[in-house]
C-alpha cells in the first residue's frame, strides 16, 4: 500500500488533488488491530480496486472513507475534508453531497418504492423536487430498470435489488463512489451493466471510484490495485 | 443546515420508520385530553395558575412525545443505520416524525382545547369571548411547541446513544 501511495502521489503533484487521503490510520475493535499506521493517497478520478481474504478488514476501510467507521487514530480526508473531525449531522451532510455509497449488505427500504428508495439522498442533499425526478429518472434509465420504478423493493430479487442500490449510490452524482463487492450477487449480464457503467463513470466523468471485490472482472478494470493480506484473527 | 425536510420528504421517511396512523393516533388523544383539562381549569384560575397550567402542558406534552420519538427510533435501528449512510442527519430525521406526527398533534390540541373551553364555561368560568379565545390558542401552542421539543429532543438522545 505505501509504494501505491508513493506512485499516486507523484502523480497527484501534476494535479495538485487528491480524493482520499489517509495519513497514519490505525484502526483496532477493542484488541484486535485491523489497520496499523496506514498512510497513502489516491488521486482524484482513479479506480482502486481493494482486494483481499475474506474477514480481512476492507469494509472496514470502504466504511472508514464513507465516515460510516472513524478510524482510532490518525485522519482521512475525503475531497480535501477531514472527515475524522466532522460530528455526526457533519458527516451526515458529507455522504449526502460528496460519496455514493454501495453496500454489500441490502441498504434499501423494503417499506418503499424503487423510485423511493433512489430518491432518498437527494432529499438528504436537498435536492428541489423537478431536479429530484429529472436525476432519478436519468439514474433508473442509466442502469436499465426505469420500467421498476413503482415497484416495491420488496417485491425485487437479489440482483434487482443490488442494481437499485447502485442506482441510488449514483443519483447524486458524487464525486466519488464506494461500492462493496458489488458484483457478488449479480447474474453475469448485470454485472456487466455494472461494469461498464464503473468504466464509463470514470473514464468519462472522472468519477473517483474505490471498490472491494473478488471478482476478476473487477480488479482487471481497475487502474490500481490494493491487497490486504492478512485475515484478521 | 437551512432546513430538516419538507412535508412530502418527511412523510416517506415516516413510513420508512413505521410511524403508523396508530402513533399518531396516540399522539392526537393524549394532546386532546391534556388541552381539554388545561383549557377548562384555566378558566377557574388566576394569572399565576393560568401560567402554571400552560408551563404543565409544555412539560407533560414534550415529556410525553419525547418518549413516543424515542421509540419510533428505537425500534427502526436498523432503517436509521442505512438512512445514515446514504446521507440522513438527526435533524432531517427529527424533521420526518415531526412533520408526520405535527398535524395530529395540533388537531387534538384544537379539538382538546374548544372541549376544555365549553366545560370551563360550564363550570362557571369568569372571562369573555376574547379571554376564551386567547386561552384556546395558548393552550394549542404550547401543545405544539411541546410536541416539536419532544421529537427532536426524543430523536437526539436516541442518535446520541
Amino acid at each position: 500500500m505505501a509504494q501505491l501511495g508513493i506512485l499516486q502521489r507523484n502523480e497527484a503533484q501534476a494535479q495538485g488533488r487528491y480524493s482520499v487521503e489517509v495519513k497514519h490510520v490505525s484502526k483496532s475493535y477493542g484488541e484486535t488491530e485491523i489497520y496499523t499506521d496506514l498512510h497513502f493517497q489516491l488521486l482524484k478520478g482513479t479506480f482502486v480496486a481493494l482486494v483481499g481474504p475474506i474477514g480481512s478488514g476492507k469494509t472496514t476501510m470502504l466504511n472508514m472513507f464513507a465516515g460510516l467507521d472513524r478510524p482510532t487514530s490518525g485522519t482521512i480526508l475525503v475531497m480535501g475534508q477531514d472527515i475524522t473531525k466532522m460530528s455526526e449531522d457533519a458527516l451526515g451532510e458529507f455522504r449526502a453531497r460528496t460519496v455514493g455509497l454501495v453496500p454489500q449488505v441490502q441498504t434499501l427500504l423494503p417499506e418503499l418504492t424503487v423510485r423511493e428508495n433512489v430518491e432518498l439522498p437527494l432529499f438528504f442533499a436537498k435536492v428541489d423536487s423537478e431536479d429530484r425526478r429529472k436525476k432519478v429518472d436519468y439514474v433508473l434509465e442509466k442502469v436499465g430498470i426505469r420500467g421498476e420504478a413503482r415497484r416495491a423493493v420488496s417485491t425485487l430479487s437479489v440482483g434487482e435489488k443490488q442494481m437499485v442500490s447502485f442506482a441510488r449510490g449514483l443519483v447524486n452524482d458524487p464525486p466519488i463512489l464506494l461500492l462493496d463487492e458489488p458484483t457478488e450477487a449479480l447474474d453475469p449480464l448485470m454485472a456487466e451493466v455494472i461494469l461498464g457503467l464503473l468504466r464509463g463513470d470514470n473514464l468519462t466523468l472522472g468519477r473517483t471510484i474505490f471498490v472491494t471485490t473478488h471478482d476478476k472482472r473487477v480488479t482487471e478494470l481497475a487502474r490500481k490495485t490494493l491487497r490486504v493480506k492478512k485475515r484478521i484473527p | 443546515m437551512s432546513r430538516g425536510v419538507s412535508l412530502q420528504e418527511g412523510q416517506l421517511l415516516a413510513r420508512s420508520l413505521n410511524v403508523t396512523k396508530s402513533t399518531r393516533q396516540v399522539i392526537a388523544t393524549v394532546a386532546a385530553a391534556v388541552a381539554a383539562n388545561a383549557a377548562a381549569a384555566i378558566q377557574l384560575t388566576g394569572l399565576i395558575g393560568q401560567i402554571s397550567l400552560l408551563v404543565l402542558i409544555f412539560v407533560t406534552l414534550s415529556v410525553g412525545t419525547s418518549a413516543i420519538s424515542s421509540d419510533i427510533y428505537a425500534r427502526s435501528g436498523q432503517t436509521i443505520a442505512n438512512l445514515r449512510s446514504i446521507g440522513a442527519s438527526s435533524r432531517s430525521l427529527s424533521s420526518a416524525v415531526f412533520f408526520s406526527v405535527i398535524g395530529y398533534g395540533v388537531a387534538g390540541s384544537a379539538l382538546g382545547a374548544g372541549i376544555g373551553a365549553a366545560l370551563g364555561i360550564a363550570m362557571g368560568g369568569q372571562g369573555g369571548a376574547v379571554t376564551i379565545m386567547v386561552t384556546v390558542l395558548g393552550v394549542i401552542l404550547a401543545s405544539s411547541a411541546a410536541a416539536a421539543a419532544g421529537v427532536y429532543a426524543g430523536v437526539r438522545r436516541t442518535w446520541r446513544s
